[in-house]
């Protein structure tokens, strides 16, 4: 599995470059209009994006085929991208506290509450849009799946809104903002965990030529 | 010497395709030619053989092993029509990344081949030629050790000089008895150059499974006239195809038959003619 993640690394390496310094310079920029720890909510998002430039890649030099025949399992196989996209969702988190933890030192409103909010609703997001898309890419071909992929992170937005809607009739979610965002990383967590089980199950049966 | 490789009652159903019930062996320490026209079901069968297609039915054993785990996949090198690998990587980056997967990768051989194929270890490959893909997923397979190779058209994008160095390396890698090779091709003329055995699949059946020597040195092609072929024992027939003003007849041994028909023109028949005779032929 090492081998496969170090490709990964070395397809999207371009791509995480990139995507850190665009955090980094729009987490300073956003400073003068929002909280900056609101980057923490587009960040992970944001950062897993290279995740599918991987699995496009893939596709393209008809990788998957080849790497069946190594010695690496097809769950191995799934579980390196659902690692992959983790690790860039987490790379994309540490990147979005560089700016929150300098502009602290000049005076910016950044709290552990808001960084705790933020952070949840952006893993959150990154989990259940990956929940949806990284399974499609096993399913479909690269093209529906590229379109699945965009149209996750709408999905994923409208899950946390109707969580949060259906947690607001077990307490008020007004009065208890962040305690009903832990509840649906939680969710978000297990969905995810879920959908790899799922892949996993789906690959293995898979016809791959 | 034990079988590398066997597949007993292979079989595939396709909305268009059957893969039915094909057997048939790779000897330890030999080469074994796999011929058939495009669609006969030669990568579908290899594409069964390795797991990358589900199975409806038969065995595949792999070097002793009914089970493909990573102990057995360490073993075998496969290349495909195409390099198959992600093509911004480098020759020096794919080393990172195969030394990775495989317990047994040999940077050594592999830089050395890179070498002796003259391929840029820091060019990405996507800026390489068909013919330099096929040398660096050849390279690739040569560099973890394999016992078995299973060449999937591999020869198919070279020129004859490369496709020339590549036959010579098949050749030396069997010379160790404990190697043997696979290799699907349409260029017949390959496989008759290093092939021991010659498997022939058409319409997803094997029609033949033969030592190529059998082929080369006992099969002909009785090339006569309506009289002539009117006058031959049916029996004697293997296929034979009309052409404008000649039949042409594949028989199995070409020394009795010119015993038995003296003055009958009979000629050696390629691996070639005996593909094209019994796919356009008739019975």
């Amino acid at each position: 599995m090492k081998g496969v993640l170090v490709k990964d690394l070395y397809i999207a390496g371009n791509n995480i470059l990139v995507t850190i310094v665009s955090l980094i310079v729009l987490g300073f920029g956003l400073s003068f209009l929002l909280e900056t720890s609101a980057l923490l909510v587009l960040a992970p998002v944001a950062s897993t994006t290279a995740a599918f430039i991987s699995i496009t890649s893939d596709a393209a030099s008809k990788w998957n085929k080849n790497v069946i025949t190594m010695p690496v399992s097809r769950s191995q196989i799934i579980g390196e991208k659902f690692l992959f996209y983790i690790l860039l969702a987490i790379m994309g988190m540490i990147t979005a506290f560089v700016p929150c933890i300098v502009l602290i030192f000049f005076g910016a409103d950044v709290t552990p509450y808001s960084l705790c909010l933020y952070g949840s609703i952006g893993i959150s997001a990154t989990l259940l849009a990956g929940g949806i898309s990284l399974p499609c890419a096993y399913l479909f071909d690269p093209e529906k799946s590229q379109i699945v992929f965009m149209m996750s992170f709408m999905a994923s937005t409208g899950m946390i809104v109707g969580l949060v809607l259906l947690t607001n009739f077990v307490f008020p979610v007004k009065e208890h903002i962040l305690l009903a965002f832990q509840i649906v990383l939680i969710i978000s967590v297990i969905w995810f965990f879920l959908s790899y089980r799922i892949a996993v199950k789906v690959y293995q049966k898979r016809d791959i030529t | 010497m034990a079988n590398a490789f066997m597949i007993s009652g292979l079989t595939k159903t396709y909305k268009d395709f059957v893969l039915d019930h094909v057997s048939f062996t790779v000897p330890g320490g030999s080469i074994v030619g796999l011929i058939g026209e495009n669609g006969a079901g030669k990568s579908t069968t290899l594409n069964a053989a390795l797991g990358l297609i589900q199975k409806e039915d038969g065995i595949v054993s792999i070097l002793g092993s009914k089970e493909l785990d990573g102990d057995i996949k360490e073993q075998i090198g496969v290349v495909f029509d195409g390099s198959n690998y992600p093509e911004i990587l480098s020759p020096r980056k794919l080393n990172r990344v195969m030394k990775n997967i495989y317990k047994s990768w040999d940077e050594q051989t592999w830089f050395r081949l890179l070498k002796q194929f003259s391929l840029p270890i820091d060019k990405q490959i996507k800026q390489f030629s068909k013919g330099m893909k096929m040398k660096l997923a050849i390279s690739a397979a040569f560099s973890h050790h394999s016992k078995l190779l299973i060449l999937d058209e591999a020869t198919s994008g070279l020129d004859p000089i490369a496709r020339d160095d590549i036959l010579d390396m098949l050749l030396d890698f069997v010379q160790d008895e404990e190697h043997s090779i696979l290799i699907s091709s349409h260029i017949t003329s390959d496989l008759e150059k290093i092939a021991d055995y010659i498997v022939f699949i058409h319409e997803g059946k094997v029609v033949f499974s033969k030592p190529k020597d059998e082929l080369t040195e006992q099969y002909g092609m009785i090339k006569c006239g309506a009289a002539q072929f009117d006058a031959l024992d049916k029996s004697d027939i293997i296929v034979y195809r009309k052409r404008d003003y000649e039949w042409q007849v594949l028989i199995s041994d070409r020394e009795k038959m010119q015993k038995k028909y003296p003055k009958t023109m009979i000629v050696p028949a390629s691996v070639d003619e005996i593909m094209l005779l019994y796919v356009k032929g008739e019975k």
